[in-house]
């Protein structure tokens, strides 16, 4: 193939590449050895390897290595938070949530005789995650619950790393669906109880037990919000808004009749003093999701977004969004 | 200690041995999605998830491939999945020279931005298969039969991609052929090819 007629970009690629057979190879190169135009087609694909090898390998910023470490720490239990929540009074630990490992915290103890049914569980007490109150508790004994349901206590770290380790980090999380279970008993009688978790800024401990006439169900069921369930599968981008189009393009159910979701946005109503927009049971990244929308600054066009997974942690920092 | 011993000790639960892997891997997690995705933010969420999906299974880490194919491929399918799933938005130049000046220490080439705009322009012309393939060999180095194992394709296979990608690539790029900064830091496959 000499003269006008000259091989493609591609074949010449796929020469370079060795990617031809013996015989399409040879006349390629027998072509190549007289035609200049072929020729430089050829160096031209060289020159992109070059380019190419020439481009900076740019380190990762600072905030995107920060943010993985957030998300990174997001997965890890949240042991501080688990033992607040558990249906004893627990020494809180003051330390950030990510900052120590809780097992590097938490003390040798024996296990109290705790029950973990309803009748103990009228005092449910839940700390907003920011560290506002501390309460000023007695130092009580810590522990985890085992696959059957009793108290053990928890280990301190060894310098040994074992299976049991895991396990019991496992059998940690069966903490909150003890609280949790006990509290669906009280909320069982009164109906939905939205204000069984609240959240206030004193660091008394709010006493919701059954037939309680002090509460006022007026009062505590005061928080009404639209809720939606679209199933999207939202990206990071997404989130940043604007949102009118996610949440406010159809109206919403009303409050929401599942008793979890709707302490978990309590919780962060109470934390942010407002009531959301909206909320979305959804996806994040693929992943089940709750999405609060709320007003930061209706003014300015924006709106504070609170992403949880089921068991209302947070699987991203707050951020701030655009509604419009 | 290896990134493999790291991993063991992640599943026995220390808490800190997955972000050590983290901390050494993360640049070159960074640089292959910010290559194969043209856009900071996407390559951060994609870098994210990467990093957020590997701490979760980590227990299926059979060891057959080192700890960082491993994480490449993760980090890669990652990419590949948010490039398929929708059209990653167009890329926004002022962002891109940023997140790439951050960190790069500035040097005198005045037209080094010039080529690196160009280059991630074009990179984006290319199917996301083929984009792939030539970041992993052409851009960060990798021998063909390790970004197979990453892409989890045949070597011949991610051969005829880098070759398609090139013969894509070439006529936009051809211009930049002859500029000394580049030669001084051109690969030896590219140079062998050229001289050879």
């Amino acid at each position: 193939m000499t003269g006008d007629t000259h091989y493609d970009l591609e074949v010449l690629a796929e020469l370079a590449e060795g990617l031809l057979d013996d015989t399409t190879a040879r006349r390629v190169r027998e072509h190549l050895a007289v035609c200049d135009p072929c020729g430089e087609s050829l160096a031209d694909l060289a020159a992109v390897r070059e380019v190419l090898a020439a481009m900076p390998v740019p380190a990762m910023p600072l905030g995107v290595a920060r943010r993985i470490d957030r998300a990174l720490a997001a997965e890890t239990p949240d042991w501080d938070r688990i033992m607040r929540d558990a249906p004893w009074d627990s020494a809180p630990q003051e330390i950030g949530p990510w900052e120590t490992a809780p097992w590097e915290t938490v003390e040798p103890l024996v296990a109290p005789p705790v029950d973990t049914t309803a009748e103990t569980a009228v005092e449910t007490h839940v700390e907003p995650e920011r560290e506002a109150a501390p309460v000023a508790a007695t130092a009580a004994p810590l522990g985890v619950v085992a696959d059957d349901g009793t108290i053990v206590p928890a280990r301190r770290r060894s310098g040994t790393r074992t299976a049991g380790r895991k396990a019991s980090r496992r059998r940690a999380w069966a903490l909150p669906a003890a609280v949790a279970a006990a509290a669906a008993v009280v909320i069982g009688s009164g109906g939905l109880a939205t204000g069984l978790l609240s959240f206030g800024d004193s660091p008394s401990r709010q006493v919701v037990s059954q037939g309680d006439p002090g509460q006022s169900p007026a009062k505590v069921e005061a928080l009404t919000y639209s809720t939606y369930a679209s199933g999207h599968n939202y990206t990071s981008r997404e989130l940043r808004g604007p949102l009118l189009g996610y949440f406010g393009v159809a109206p919403g159910l009303g409050t929401n009749d599942d008793e979890d979701l709707d302490t978990c946005v309590k919780r962060f109503s109470t934390e942010l003093d407002r009531t959301p927009i909206g909320v979305d049971k959804a996806l994040y990244n693929g992943n089940e999701a709750t999405v609060m929308a709320f007003w930061e600054d209706k003014s300015s066009n924006a709106v504070r977004v609170v992403v949880v997974d089921s068991r209302c942690h947070k699987l991203r920092p707050e951020v701030l969004a655009s509604w419009k | 200690m290896t990134d493999a011993d790291l991993l063991n000790r992640h599943l026995g639960g220390d808490p800190h041995a997955f972000s050590e892997i983290v901390r050494r891997h993360r640049d070159r997690m960074w640089a292959v999605a910010l290559r194969t995705l043209g856009d900071p933010d996407e390559a951060a969420d994609a870098v994210q998830d990467a990093f957020v999906s590997a701490y979760r299974k980590a227990g299926s880490f059979r060891g057959e491939a080192a700890v960082t194919t491993w994480l490449h491929r993760i980090v890669v399918n990652a990419c590949l999945d948010r490039m398929r799933r929708k059209s990653v938005r167009p890329i926004a130049d002022d962002e891109l020279i940023e997140a790439v000046e951050r960190e790069v220490p500035a040097t005198d080439h005045a037209g080094e931005r010039e080529v690196s705009l160009e280059v991630t322009a074009a990179l984006k012309l290319l199917p996301p298969d083929q984009r792939a393939a030539l970041v992993l060999v052409d851009m960060m180095g990798y021998a063909v039969d390790d970004a197979a194992t990453v892409l989890g394709v045949p070597s011949g296979t991610v051969k005829s991609r880098c070759a398609r990608g090139r013969a894509k690539l070439a006529p936009i790029l051809s211009h930049l052929r002859n500029r000394s900064d580049l030669t001084r830091v051109s690969s030896g496959k590219g140079a062998e090819l050229r001289d050879g």
